[in-house]
């Protein structure tokens, strides 16, 4: 850095002005001569030149070479949005020995070029815009980026697959993760579902190991049963409130060893139990599944007689000998330092009973397919038995595709996992209990690797495939053979007319939404949703991982439907993308943020409750406004509210603004 | 137009005789079909057909035997090959309307009084009783069985041609016919 920077803030300006042809992008759409020559007449420009590609390496050559030449204090470049190359530009004039932020970009790229026909009119535009950058540049002044530490810790929400292979990832790294989950278990719904397509390899077979290796890993602590209940600060330095439920288990005493369920008063288990969709019964005291992780027993104070009515001789304490049961346990609340924080929050399943016309919650016979990936497991409620609830075994399944996808009454988006797992349901059906299974779907989508081999497969195992949407689901008979059956009405519309199917058993094959708490949860983080609510990427292709705050990732579902490898993939690229910031071990700021001018603060506190990024604070002892510049975003806010003008931003300071808005007025 | 229930209900289909279909020699990958219709936009004649190619498929692999051996399709058929050339599946389609011509003749299905199809049961009857066909007879058979006026509109021609010597009153025939009979059954796998 040259050290006559600061001094050049007072001295006269000696402007250099650039204008990028962008090909024939900007070229093309207004008179490039026309504005070098306007800004060249301009009071304090040196040199005016039109290039074209001012972004090429010896565009960028050539605004050095001026600069040593000419002796150059004040660049201007008009050229495409300063997204893509300010930061180019900014190189090039640190590397010619210049403060970086002696430089104004205009965009005459996206904001005249391409949106204007009219090439008199555009060129009229062009100048406006690139007269109001070479007065404001005028009044730029040295600026340096502040380098704060970045933390290392890293914190994961959500242990499904994709919050434990990130966590395992980023922990394997030797980095320390908090792992924090909502359930009880971690595992998410991967550790629902039976087999896996389209290799039907056993999904807990793959997904334990990785839970075990979760739980015993140096480097994650996991909180289970938990919920972050607050985030304050930025990348590099969060500070996040962790809320521990209380499980009335003590999970450091507990071995899993289950003698507090056998001993429980309710002798049969008699409560809808959750990891069964309701399917199978548990007691008040229970392990949500066998291979929970952490393998520790809990308390559901909704249904515990010793909650509800405090009358209970508690025999499971009785029983536990290691003395594990404590009913006095209160909410636990724990607050770490982060520097990154990585969601994985997942999804949660269309909710069937919406769709009115399949009759889910109406006829017995309808199941949604998590319901059936329990039925089919063999740690189910029936032991890996498909029965119906009447107990018999259905001799015709009809599963409908799409249910709660690409509907307008519901949700619009392509679910991408509902036909593959159909598929491997109807394979599993069929291969439990021989029935004859049909598929009602509108396409057939099956992109991934081995999967349009796995419906090859399908097909010739002998499946019906009908093409089309089941209009309806309804127990109405119109013939003998419908008697007592279920029967579906679509149009096959492959084969040109519609048709009715009695079946036994109907199998949803529902989509995947949001949860129904992701707008609250991207408030919590400070992060975007997309339309559908969704986490929002910071680019769909370049940045999928990404969020639009900075150290803040998003993996597997919570950002969009996706199948486990998807899933697992995007969680590794978030650990890769969090791991390099970590390492960095610092983070710049930039330097556009506010600062108070202590002389004329009179200590009011306007401006500390507006900064939604908490970075404006009031010392008591100075009685004025302090600005923390590490958490400011620069957003102006503040700047805007101080009633005597004494907070003022980098980069936008009242001179230069009103130089600009004189440049886009001043029109000849 | 008749107003007539159009939907169609299970017991119209006929599991026995997907699986047919499915023994039949070229039948063995009816249930790979993806439904692309690459076959029907190969087929020359599908513009003609009432079900298309693909649609055949279709019925036949979920046991609609009536529309299918019922349908002109197989008929309209020229056993070109195209569909099967162009098959993503290679799935041997002509095949597969070879088998369905011979059931439909053989459960008496087939369109009534449809050329082709007369023509090719008369066809086989012939060569099974005689080992050889005899052209007069055949078209004959052929007129009297569709549309026997058409039959005296072509007696100029076949007088003519009885003139030229180009046709002849006695029917041919091989020598020995049980042999050409043997054969036959063997093919049929009797």
């Amino acid at each position: 850095m040259n050290l006559n920077d600061k001094i050049s803030d007072k001295a006269p300006a000696r402007i250099g002005f650039y204008i990028c042809h962008c090909g024939t992008n900007i070229a093309g759409a207004l008179d490039v001569p026309a504005v070098r020559d306007y800004v060249a007449k301009m009071p304090g420009v040196i040199v005016a030149r039109d290039y074209k590609y001012m972004c090429s390496d010896p565009g960028q050559e050539l605004l050095g070479k001026d600069i040593t030449e000419h002796k150059l204090n004040r660049i201007v470049v008009a050229s495409c949005s300063p997204l893509l190359h300010e930061n180019t530009f900014r190189k090039a004039l640190e590397k010619a020995g210049l403060n970086p932020f002696y430089f104004q970009m205009v965009n005459i790229r996206e904001h005249v070029a391409w949106v204007h026909t009219d090439k008199p009119g555009a060129t009229r535009k062009a100048k406006d815009l690139c007269s109001a950058a070479v007065r404001r540049v005028k009044f730029h002044k040295f600026l340096e980026k502040k380098k704060v530490p970045y933390h290392p810790d890293v914190l994961v929400v959500g242990a499904g697959i994709a919050g434990i292979q990130a966590a395992l990832t980023m922990a394997n790294a030797g980095k320390k993760v908090y792992l924090v989950e909502r359930e009880p278990s971690i595992g998410g719904h991967m550790a629902m579902f039976d087999k896996t397509f389209p290799t039907l390899d056993c999904a807990a077979c793959i997904l334990t190991p990785k839970m075990s290796a979760v739980k015993s890993h140096p480097n994650i602590t996991l909180w289970t049963y938990s919920e972050v209940a607050k985030t304050e600060g930025s990348a590099g330095n969060f500070k996040v409130t962790v809320k521990r439920k209380p499980r009335y288990v003590k999970e450091e005493l507990c071995v899993g060893c289950n003698d507090c369920i056998d001993n429980c008063v309710f002798k049969e288990p008699k409560f809808a139990d959750e990891f069964n969709m309701g399917l199978g019964k548990r007691k008040p005291v229970y392990m949500p599944f066998p291979q929970a992780t952490p393998h520790v027993a809990l308390i559901d104070a909704e249904t515990c007689l010793h909650f509800k009515t405090g009358k209970c001789k508690q025999s499971c304490a009785e029983a536990c000998d290691r003395k594990a049961i404590d009913f006095n346990q209160k909410e636990e609340i724990k607050e770490i330092q982060v520097g990154t924080l990585l969601l994985a929050t997942g999804f949660e399943v269309f909710d069937a009973a919406k769709d009115p016309y399949y009759g889910y919650g109406v006829h017995p016979g309808v199941y949604t397919s998590l319901e059936i990936e329990r039925l089919v497991n063999a740690s189910g409620p029936t032991n890996g038995e498909i029965v119906l609830r009447d107990g018999r075994k259905p001799k015709s399944v009809g599963i409908i595709h799409c249910v709660g996808s690409r509907d307008a009454k519901t949700n619009k988006w392509c679910s991408r996992v509902c036909c593959m797992y159909s598929l491997k349901l109807a394979h599993l059906i069929k291969e439990h209990t021989g029935a004859e299974v049909y598929n009602f779907y509108i396409d057939m989508r099956t992109p991934g690797k081995m999967y349009e081999e796995f419906y090859d497969r399908l097909l010739e195992e002998g499946v019906h495939f009908v093409r089309g949407r089941v209009s309806e689901v309804s127990d109405f008979a119109m013939s003998p053979e419908e008697e007592g059956k279920l029967i579906l009405r679509a149009e096959d519309t492959l084969a040109g007319f519609v048709r009715r199917v009695p079946v036994d058993m109907v199998v949803l094959s529902t989509g995947l939404t949001p949860k129904k708490d992701s707008q609250t949860v991207a408030r919590l983080f400070n992060i975007g949703r997309s339309p559908e609510g969704f986490f929002q990427e910071r680019h769909p292709k370049l940045a999928p991982v990404n969020t639009f705050t900075d150290g803040i990732f998003i993996a597997g579902c919570c950002q969009g439907p996706k199948d486990i490898p998807d899933t697992v993939a995007q969680a590794g690229a978030a650990a890769a993308e969090a791991l390099a910031l970590i390492d960095k071990a610092y983070i710049e700021l930039e330097p556009d943020t506010a600062f108070v001018v202590e002389d004329t603060c009179s200590g009011c506190k306007s401006c500390v409750p507006l900064c939604p990024y908490t970075a404006v604070s009031f010392d008591e002892v100075k009685k004025k406004a302090v600005i923390n510049e590490t958490l400011c975003k620069g957003c102006g806010t503040c700047v805007a509210a101080c009633p005597s003008g004494s907070i003022k931003q980098n980069l936008f300071e009242d001179e230069q603004i009103f130089s600009e808005i004189e440049g886009v007025l001043t029109n000849d | 137009m008749r107003i007539e229930e159009k939907v169609k209900r299970e017991s119209r289909r006929d599991p026995e005789f997907a699986r047919w279909v499915r023994s039949v020699a070229g039948g063995e990958d009816i249930r790979r079909c993806i439904q692309c219709g690459a076959c029907s936009s190969a087929c020359q004649l599908s513009s003609y057909m009432d079900y298309t190619p693909r649609r055949i498929i279709n019925l036949a692999r979920e046991g609609f035997k009536k529309e299918v051996l019922g349908s002109f399709t197989i008929w309209l058929c020229a056993s070109c090959y195209a569909c099967r050339a162009q098959c993503p599946k290679e799935i041997k389609i002509t095949d597969i309307m070879y088998a369905l011509k011979r059931r439909a003749i053989r459960e008496g299905t087939y369109p009534a009084r449809f050329p082709t199809a007369v023509m090719a049961k008369e066809f086989a009857n012939m060569i099974f009783s005689r080992g050889r066909v005899t052209e007069n007879y055949l078209v004959t058979m052929l007129f009297l069985k569709t549309n026997w006026f058409k039959f005296l509109g072509m007696s100029r021609l076949g007088l003519g041609l009885l003139r030229a010597g180009r046709m002849s009153f006695f029917p041919d025939s091989v020598k020995n016919r049980s042999e050409i009979k043997t054969i036959l059954n063997a093919v049929d796998g009797k």
